[in-house]
Protein backbone atom coordinates (compact mmCIF):
# COMPACT_ATOMS: atom_id res chain seq x y z
CA UNK A 1 0.00 0.00 0.00
CA UNK A 2 1.69 3.28 -1.13
CA UNK A 3 0.70 6.96 0.41
CA UNK A 4 -0.90 7.73 -3.20
CA UNK A 5 -3.63 5.08 -2.74
CA UNK A 6 -4.32 5.64 1.13
CA UNK A 7 -5.14 8.86 -0.35
CA UNK A 8 -7.04 8.06 -3.00
CA UNK A 9 -9.11 5.25 -1.14
CA UNK A 10 -9.54 7.88 2.11
CA UNK A 11 -10.68 10.96 -0.66
CA UNK A 12 -8.28 13.14 1.69
CA UNK A 13 -6.80 16.55 0.62
CA UNK A 14 -3.27 16.79 0.58
CA UNK A 15 -1.36 19.68 1.99
CA UNK A 16 2.23 18.06 2.21
CA UNK A 17 3.13 16.10 -0.09
CA UNK A 18 5.66 14.20 0.72
CA UNK A 19 6.90 11.13 -1.44
CA UNK A 20 3.32 9.63 -2.72
CA UNK A 21 5.40 6.42 -4.12
CA UNK A 22 6.04 5.66 -1.16
CA UNK A 23 5.66 1.73 0.40
CA UNK A 24 3.90 1.96 3.50
CA UNK A 25 4.83 -0.41 6.31
CA UNK A 26 2.12 -0.86 8.15
CA UNK A 27 -0.58 2.20 10.21
CA UNK A 28 -1.26 3.44 13.36
CA UNK A 29 -3.87 5.13 14.81
CA UNK A 30 -4.26 7.36 17.81
CA UNK A 31 -3.80 10.65 19.48
CA UNK A 32 -1.72 10.64 22.29
CA UNK A 33 1.45 11.53 21.35
CA UNK A 34 3.23 8.98 23.95
CA UNK A 35 1.24 6.37 22.86
CA UNK A 36 2.67 7.07 19.17
CA UNK A 37 5.75 7.57 20.29
CA UNK A 38 5.88 3.99 22.24
CA UNK A 39 4.16 2.21 18.89
CA UNK A 40 4.79 3.30 16.02
CA UNK A 41 7.44 1.97 13.82
CA UNK A 42 9.13 3.45 10.74
CA UNK A 43 7.46 3.61 8.19
CA UNK A 44 4.26 3.83 8.93
CA UNK A 45 1.07 5.23 8.71
CA UNK A 46 -0.37 7.19 11.12
CA UNK A 47 -4.00 8.47 11.28
CA UNK A 48 -5.10 10.98 13.93
CA UNK A 49 -6.88 14.01 14.94
CA UNK A 50 -4.32 16.16 16.61
CA UNK A 51 -3.27 18.77 14.35
CA UNK A 52 -0.91 21.01 16.08
CA UNK A 53 3.04 21.09 15.32
CA UNK A 54 4.00 18.64 17.90
CA UNK A 55 2.57 16.39 15.19
CA UNK A 56 5.37 16.58 13.43
CA UNK A 57 7.95 16.90 15.50
CA UNK A 58 6.91 13.04 16.63
CA UNK A 59 6.43 11.30 12.75
CA UNK A 60 10.25 13.18 12.51
CA UNK A 61 11.19 11.17 15.67
CA UNK A 62 9.94 8.08 14.69
CA UNK A 63 10.74 7.88 10.86
CA UNK A 64 6.84 7.92 10.04
CA UNK A 65 6.74 9.27 6.44
CA UNK A 66 2.60 9.82 6.22
CA UNK A 67 -0.10 11.78 8.85
CA UNK A 68 -3.40 11.59 7.89
CA UNK A 69 -5.52 13.60 9.94
CA UNK A 70 -9.25 12.10 10.41
CA UNK A 71 -12.25 13.85 10.78
CA UNK A 72 -11.70 16.73 8.63
CA UNK A 73 -10.08 18.74 11.19
CA UNK A 74 -7.76 21.59 10.02
CA UNK A 75 -3.95 21.29 10.62
CA UNK A 76 -2.21 24.50 11.94
CA UNK A 77 -0.57 25.99 9.46
CA UNK A 78 2.68 25.70 10.85
CA UNK A 79 2.15 21.84 11.00
CA UNK A 80 1.57 21.99 7.30
CA UNK A 81 5.04 23.79 6.61
CA UNK A 82 6.82 21.57 9.13
CA UNK A 83 5.97 18.65 7.30
CA UNK A 84 6.42 20.50 4.01
CA UNK A 85 10.22 20.95 5.56
CA UNK A 86 10.44 17.74 6.39
CA UNK A 87 9.66 15.90 3.56
CA UNK A 88 6.32 14.36 5.37
CA UNK A 89 3.20 13.29 3.94
CA UNK A 90 0.17 15.34 5.62
CA UNK A 91 -3.60 14.67 4.14
CA UNK A 92 -6.86 15.19 5.59
CA UNK A 93 -10.34 13.13 5.29
CA UNK A 94 -13.52 14.03 6.31
CA UNK A 95 -13.66 10.38 7.45
CA UNK A 96 -13.48 9.92 10.94
CA UNK A 97 -10.76 7.73 12.10
CA UNK A 98 -12.61 4.58 12.23
CA UNK A 99 -13.78 4.77 8.78
CA UNK A 100 -10.70 5.64 7.29
CA UNK A 101 -9.22 2.49 9.16
CA UNK A 102 -11.81 0.85 8.20
CA UNK A 103 -11.47 1.70 4.33
CA UNK A 104 -7.80 0.65 4.32
CA UNK A 105 -8.24 -2.95 5.60
CA UNK A 106 -10.68 -3.38 2.21
CA UNK A 107 -7.28 -1.73 0.51
CA UNK A 108 -4.73 -4.34 2.59
CA UNK A 109 -6.75 -7.26 1.48
CA UNK B 1 27.70 17.88 23.29
CA UNK B 2 24.64 19.66 22.30
CA UNK B 3 23.15 21.50 24.70
CA UNK B 4 19.14 23.45 24.14
CA UNK B 5 17.18 25.80 26.46
CA UNK B 6 13.31 24.69 27.00
CA UNK B 7 11.57 27.64 27.27
CA UNK B 8 8.55 27.89 29.32
CA UNK B 9 4.92 27.87 27.99
CA UNK B 10 6.51 27.17 24.52
CA UNK B 11 4.64 24.57 23.65
CA UNK B 12 4.88 24.83 19.40
CA UNK B 13 8.76 24.37 20.44
CA UNK B 14 8.37 21.07 22.04
CA UNK B 15 10.31 18.64 20.03
CA UNK B 16 12.48 21.02 18.62
CA UNK B 17 15.76 20.13 21.03
CA UNK B 18 14.85 16.74 20.12
CA UNK B 19 14.55 16.55 16.68
CA UNK B 20 18.05 18.79 16.64
CA UNK B 21 19.71 16.17 18.51
CA UNK B 22 18.08 13.35 16.34
CA UNK B 23 19.45 14.84 13.19
CA UNK B 24 23.17 15.06 15.03
CA UNK B 25 23.14 11.28 15.36
CA UNK B 26 22.07 10.81 12.27
CA UNK B 27 24.95 12.84 11.01
CA UNK B 28 27.41 11.12 13.35
CA UNK B 29 26.24 7.34 11.23
CA UNK B 30 24.91 5.96 15.16
CA UNK B 31 22.97 2.99 13.65
CA UNK B 32 18.89 4.08 13.51
CA UNK B 33 17.80 2.52 16.22
CA UNK B 34 19.93 3.40 18.67
CA UNK B 35 19.34 7.14 17.08
CA UNK B 36 14.96 6.23 17.53
CA UNK B 37 15.71 5.22 20.82
CA UNK B 38 17.33 8.20 21.87
CA UNK B 39 14.70 10.66 19.84
CA UNK B 40 11.84 9.04 22.44
CA UNK B 41 13.96 9.67 25.13
CA UNK B 42 14.77 13.49 24.44
CA UNK B 43 11.51 14.14 23.15
CA UNK B 44 10.04 12.71 26.77
CA UNK B 45 12.34 14.30 28.80
CA UNK B 46 11.91 17.71 26.92
CA UNK B 47 7.62 17.27 26.84
CA UNK B 48 8.03 16.60 31.01
CA UNK B 49 10.60 19.21 31.51
CA UNK B 50 8.12 21.86 29.94
CA UNK B 51 4.49 20.42 31.22
CA UNK B 52 5.93 19.80 34.37
CA UNK B 53 9.12 21.68 35.36
CA UNK B 54 8.31 25.13 33.59
CA UNK B 55 11.33 24.11 31.37
CA UNK B 56 14.84 24.00 31.69
CA UNK B 57 17.89 22.45 29.84
CA UNK B 58 18.44 19.36 27.58
CA UNK B 59 22.11 18.42 26.87
CA UNK B 60 23.03 15.32 24.78
CA UNK B 61 26.62 13.73 25.65
CA UNK B 62 27.73 11.11 22.86
CA UNK B 63 30.85 9.36 23.98
CA UNK B 64 32.82 6.27 22.12
CA UNK B 65 30.41 3.62 23.83
CA UNK B 66 27.42 5.49 24.75
CA UNK B 67 25.28 8.56 24.74
CA UNK B 68 24.28 10.24 27.88
CA UNK B 69 20.28 12.65 27.98
CA UNK B 70 19.82 14.82 31.08
CA UNK B 71 17.03 16.79 31.43
CA UNK B 72 17.16 19.65 33.85
CA UNK B 73 14.57 21.78 35.39
CA UNK B 74 13.73 23.92 38.46
CA UNK B 75 10.23 22.77 38.70
CA UNK B 76 8.09 21.34 41.65
CA UNK B 77 10.03 18.49 41.74
CA UNK B 78 8.54 14.68 42.02
CA UNK B 79 6.70 13.41 44.88
CA UNK B 80 6.43 9.89 44.41
CA UNK B 81 9.05 9.00 41.41
CA UNK B 82 7.71 5.18 41.37
CA UNK B 83 4.13 6.91 41.01
CA UNK B 84 5.47 8.83 38.25
CA UNK B 85 6.81 5.97 36.47
CA UNK B 86 3.85 4.22 36.47
CA UNK B 87 2.65 3.78 33.50
CA UNK B 88 -0.59 6.15 33.06
CA UNK B 89 -0.38 8.40 36.27
CA UNK B 90 -0.28 11.71 35.11
CA UNK B 91 -0.66 14.86 36.84
CA UNK B 92 -0.72 16.98 33.37
CA UNK B 93 -4.30 19.36 33.26
CA UNK B 94 -7.29 19.05 30.92
CA UNK B 95 -5.99 21.68 28.35
CA UNK B 96 -2.02 19.76 28.18
CA UNK B 97 -4.18 16.49 27.47
CA UNK B 98 -6.46 17.60 24.92
CA UNK B 99 -3.39 18.00 22.87
CA UNK B 100 -2.52 14.74 23.35
CA UNK B 101 0.50 15.32 25.85
CA UNK B 102 0.03 13.87 29.61
CA UNK B 103 -0.77 10.23 28.81
CA UNK B 104 0.92 9.30 31.87
CA UNK B 105 3.71 7.14 29.30
CA UNK B 106 6.33 10.06 29.11
CA UNK B 107 8.89 8.06 31.95
CA UNK B 108 7.85 4.41 31.25
CA UNK B 109 8.83 5.44 27.23
CA UNK B 110 12.26 6.25 28.60
CA UNK B 111 12.63 3.67 31.03
CA UNK B 112 11.86 1.39 28.23
CA UNK B 113 14.48 3.07 25.78
CA UNK B 114 17.63 3.78 28.55
CA UNK B 115 19.46 1.25 29.23
CA UNK B 116 20.05 3.45 32.76
CA UNK B 117 17.87 5.86 34.41
CA UNK B 118 18.56 8.53 37.14
CA UNK B 119 16.04 10.48 38.77
CA UNK B 120 17.05 13.24 41.19
CA UNK B 121 13.95 15.41 42.30
CA UNK B 122 13.55 17.87 45.12
CA UNK B 123 9.99 19.35 46.18
CA UNK B 124 10.59 23.26 45.21
CA UNK B 125 13.85 22.61 43.72
CA UNK B 126 13.70 20.85 40.49
CA UNK B 127 14.36 17.31 38.60
CA UNK B 128 17.30 16.61 37.37
CA UNK B 129 16.92 12.62 34.45
CA UNK B 130 19.97 11.10 33.79
CA UNK B 131 19.30 8.48 30.93
CA UNK B 132 22.24 6.71 29.06
CA UNK B 133 22.15 4.23 25.76
CA UNK B 134 24.99 1.84 25.36
CA UNK B 135 26.27 1.39 22.18
CA UNK B 136 26.53 -1.99 21.19
CA UNK B 137 30.25 -3.36 20.96
CA UNK B 138 31.32 -3.89 17.13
Amino acid sequence: MKIRDVIEKTGATVLAPGDAERELAGAISGDLLSFIMAEAKEGWLWITIQVHLNVAAVAVLKDVPFILVASGRAPEQALVERCAAEGISLAVTKLPAFEAAGALRELAR
Amino acid sequence: MEEYAILAGDFSAIGEASTKFKATLKMLGIPSDLVRRASVIAYEAEMNALIHGGGGVLRMTVYDDRLEIVARDEGPGIPDVSLAMQEGYSTATDEIRELGFGAGMGLPNIDRNADSLLIETEIDKGTTLLATVIFPSP
